[in-house]
């Protein structure tokens, strides 16, 4: 059985098609790329898979199963903005990640707040965009899930802390979980890709394993994404 | 998990109200403990400002609990936080049904709280006496023990404000199906939830009244009703309430297991 898989799946907005038929099985152990433009329909598929939209045809399912409880015990998901209550401090949202998730690993979570030099009593509201960003990544990789689902980690930050955050990923996702990073920042995350998925205006074009495709075009992935999508 | 989102829920709507109870019984201290100094201009007209702000604590209180259990469910459920709410391994049932309970204990707390600052403010020997005095008349008009009938208008009062405020929680989840203007359709669709249950509640007191010509009564003259009427008005009133409640409580559940679309 796939870890995830999207049978016909589709999403209208006002009567306007945002994702068009999507099927899509994502297996175990691999870093997948979901790669498009701004507007390619990335988020409204990773909001589907997170069960934070109703599709409008077509299902997901998790381990076989519309996603539901079990579902969300096994994935990690980073969102694109940042959603922790403001007025907690950064203890207090490491104790209410310990009570919902049983995979939370708070010493790792600690050790990799150490590494910001961030403080537990540190409030959320008194963090800049940027760090609590950095924060949802520990909190996000700190659990032992078997799918990571990232929407545009890489987006608006600056190269030292794009280094920050793929180092992060690299090297506290579990062995044998899969990690699906959603961006159109190719040539950062080229190099860690272990399998890549195109998508364009709520479609997907190409999917294909990373290394097959660069010796199949003889060109790196964001010189094949550059030329697929070429305005 | 039940417990635990209601835990996070409960400590959410304290925060404020836990201000807003402690500054409501400061001033209700405030202005008993003025007006027990007789003699001096100053402490009246400070104590009677006391009085007004203590007065403006407690209507705050209830406006305030409603308010913050409202921006709660809104912000939990459908805006950013709802993105780590919904990624929770709970089930949408516990989700509304913390934000419920959340609601109805503050709720409790909150009347709590008015009661013991109107008693601070308000007591004395004489309107002790006066105040049994009103409350056995209207009981034995009628017809009740006295303890059981504040216990069922206070009973009323809280049913009143749950209701209110399940009408409200109903009244978002509705509002945010749609795809725009979800800040006033919720509050367009709350309004409605409210008036539909009372009109309902006048329109099965007709259908009786036309069974019963005591109840019929209230409608077509200003004559007082008898004991019973108004017993069964109280007691009828209540179960209504309680109806409503669980209707919309069911509905509001049903709604959000369909599933939500977040902004």
């Amino acid at each position: 059985m796939e870890l995830l898989e999207c049978k016909q799946l589709s999403k209208e907005f006002d009567q306007k098609q945002i994702l068009k038929n999507i099927n899509l099985k994502i297996p175990r152990g691999k870093i997948i790329g979901l790669l498009g433009k701004n507007g390619a329909g990335k988020t409204t598929l990773i909001k589907l898979i997170n069960d934070l939209l109703v599709p409008t045809s077509g299902e997901v399912l998790i381990h076989g199963e519309k996603p539901n409880v079990n579902s969300k015990k096994i994935i990690s998901y980073l969102p694109e903005r940042t959603y922790l209550d403001k007025s907690m401090t950064i203890s207090q949202v490491f104790d209410y990640f310990e009570d919902f998730y049983d995979n939370f690993d708070r010493k790792k979570a600690e050790q990799l707040l150490n590494d910001l030099k961030l403080q537990l009593t540190t409030r959320i509201s008194k963090m800049s965009k940027g760090m609590q960003e950095k924060l949802q990544l520990i909190l996000v990789m700190s659990r032992e899930a078997e799918l990571y689902i990232l929407d545009e980690p890489l987006g608006g930050v600056d190269p030292a802390t794009r280094d920050y955050i793929l180092d992060t990923i690299l090297s506290n996702f579990k062995e044998g979980s899969s990690v699906i990073i959603s961006t159109h920042l190719i040539s950062d995350i080229e190099r860690i890709l272990d399998e890549v998925i195109f998508m364009n205006e709520g479609q997907i074009v190409l999917t294909s394993s990373a290394d097959e495709l660069r010796n199949k075009e003889k060109a790196s992935i964001d010189e094949i994404f550059r030329r697929c999508f070429k305005c | 998990m039940l417990g635990k989102l209601l835990k996070y829920d409960l400590k959410w709507n304290y925060k404020p109200l836990l201000v807003f109870y402690g500054l409501a019984i400061l001033f209700s201290l405030m202005a008993r403990g003025l007006s027990e100094i007789e003699n001096s201009l100053l402490f009246t007209i400070i104590g009677q400002i006391c009085y007004a702000v203590s007065i403006a604590m407690m209507i705050n209180i209830i406006i305030n609990n409603l308010m913050r259990c409202w921006a709660r469910m809104v912000r939990n459920v459908y805006k950013d936080e709802s993105y780590l709410t919904h990624t929770l391994p709970v089930r949408k049932k516990d989700i509304f049904s913390a934000k419920v309970l959340a609601g109805i204990i503050t709720m409790f707390t909150s009347i709590l709280v008015i009661f013991i600052c109107l008693f601070i403010s308000y007591y004395s020997p004489e309107n002790m006496n006066g105040l049994k005095l009103a409350l056995t008349t209207m009981s034995s008009t009628i017809g009740m023990q006295t303890s059981l009938f504040v216990a069922i208008f206070i009973g009323i009062v809280f049913l009143e404000f749950v209701f209110m405020l399940i009408s409200g929680y109903l009244g978002i989840i509705l509002g945010h199906r749609s795809n725009n203007q979800k800040v006033i359709k919720s509050i367009i669709f709350g309004f409605l939830a409210f008036m539909v249950m009372s009109i309902t509640s006048v329109l099965i007191l007709f259908i009786m009244a036309l069974f019963n010509q005591e109840i019929m009564n209230l409608f077509n003259t200003v004559a007082e009703p008898s004991a019973d009427t108004l017993r069964f008005l109280i007691y009828g009133g209540s179960t209504l309430y309680i109806i409503y409640i669980i209707i919309y409580y069911f509905l509001g559940n049903k709604l959000l297991k369909k599933g939500i679309n977040v902004d």
